[in-house]
């Protein structure tokens, strides 16, 4: 039985993939990525992933994909014709590149099974060295303690991500507008349960992080969502400049995860050694600050978001 | 336990067949809103069937109240966004315009 929805969920996962390219217009392909996206946050939780599940759901299909549909909202008002082109169909270069990747697929899926072996592989050396670490949850360690230097440097690609972002928006960064806010009073009302929801699921999120699955990229991702709830209902709105408090929420992942892993080295430890839970934590909150702010301004495409004067 | 359990396969059915209903619904039916009039009822009841179903095959009344939890929000979460489609809908209509009508592709009039 289980192996019957195994194969639906990877056929499915092929078809829409395929959907996604060929889709004639624009909009379809959209909405067959976000489908995508869940169909794999679907397998990736079967797999017994449930991080990759939570961080392909939140981030890779739910706050990419408002990010692609208000980029397609925007094409459509600055050049229609744009929004409504058939995209052309190159069935040889599609079939080419298709063929190629699952090569590749192929290749680094035999590799594994026959590199899989006791002790050749770095599960086994983090089984037995995350208990030392005092976490959980094994991904939090590769992601803090084990390979942080990755996570750091994820985190400041986010910074990169944004400061390209706003130097591409050239002077008037608060141009670009949003869709029209939905004054519905039942839009009033679900932004009332959702946010404070959110926000209750983002620090879950967070705390679970160090014992179970969830972590800074999760939480941010979700304080995200929440950041983008709130400008589709027309709470906030995007600004000119983001200010001081925004602007310090924007480096402070990358500040914090740097300062610690520099200050380390006055006690003697090596470079982004970390020392302790409480540090884990720190740097974790930072992280989730960072990567949601990040994340709700490239959604705005503004340099910052102001919270919407009554008028 | 028996009959609860056959009683929670029953309920998983029902649900399953709401979404099918749904499904087919929202790929035949002719417009936006009876489009969405389709899949309103598979998110509410079929949903809730399945909750129900799965709440009671797990035997912890915390995992059932959490599923119900899930499916509350789900319920909200839909209703509002359903209420938003079919209120632009409508307004397309007025305008002559069928964006939301058309997922095939085609460019509108």
């Amino acid at each position: 039985m289980s192996l019957v929805i195994d194969l639906v969920l990877a056929i499915s996962l092929v078809v829409l993939a395929w959907q996604t390219l060929i889709g004639r217009s624009l909009f379809r392909g959209l909405v067959m990525f976000v489908v995508f996206g869940l169909t794999l946050a679907m397998i990736w939780a079967r797999l017994g992933s449930p991080d990759l599940a939570m961080a392909e759901a939140a981030i890779g299909t739910g706050v990419t994909g408002a990010m692609l549909m208000v980029a397609y909202w925007r094409l459509r008002r600055a050049v229609p014709e744009a929004a409504e082109e058939r995209v052309p169909r190159r069935p040889l270069l599609a079939a080419t590149i298709g063929v190629l990747a699952a090569v590749l697929v192929a290749a680094i899926g035999l590799t594994t099974l026959s590199v899989l072996g006791p002790g050749g592989v770095a599960g086994y050396a983090l089984a037995e060295a995350l208990p030392e670490t005092g976490l959980g949850n094994p991904i939090t360690g590769v992601l803090v303690v084990f390979r942080n230097l990755d996570t750091l440097l994820e985190v400041a690609v986010l910074l990169a991500a944004y400061v390209g972002a706003r130097a591409a928006m050239g002077e008037d960064s608060a141009a670009l507008p949003l869709p029209p806010a939905q004054d519905a009073p039942l839009v009033g009302a679900l932004v009332a349960v959702l946010v404070p929801l959110g926000l209750l699921v983002a620090l879950y999120l967070f705390k679970a992080g160090s014992q179970d699955p969830g972590g800074a990229f999760q939480a941010g991702a979700m304080l995200a969502a929440l950041a983008v709830v709130l400008m589709l209902a027309g709470r906030l709105r995007p600004a000119p400049e983001p200010g001081v408090w925004m602007g310090f929420a924007l480096i402070v992942g990358t500040a914090v995860f740097s300062l610690i892993g520099v200050a380390v080295m006055a006690w003697g430890q090596p470079l982004l050694a970390i020392p302790g839970m409480w540090a884990v934590y720190v740097i974790e909150a930072a992280m989730m600050v960072s990567i949601g702010v990040t994340l709700a301004l490239l959604f705005s495409g503004s340099a910052g978001l102001g919270v919407r004067s009554r008028s | 336990m028996m009959v609860l359990t056959w009683l929670a396969y029953a309920l998983l059915v029902a649900g399953a067949l709401f979404y099918l209903a749904g499904t087919v619904g929202l790929l035949r039916f002719p417009d936006a809103l009876s489009r969405l009039h389709a899949l309103t009822k598979a998110d509410n009841v079929g949903l809730l069937l399945i909750c129900l179903g799965l709440g009671i095959l797990s035997q912890s009344p915390r995992q059932a109240l959490l599923l119900l939890l899930i499916w509350l929000l789900a319920l909200t979460a839909a209703t509002v966004s359903a209420h938003l489609i079919a209120r632009r809908a409508l307004e397309d209509s007025a305008e002559g315009r069928s964006a939301l009508n058309d997922l095939s592709g085609e460019p509108g009039p």
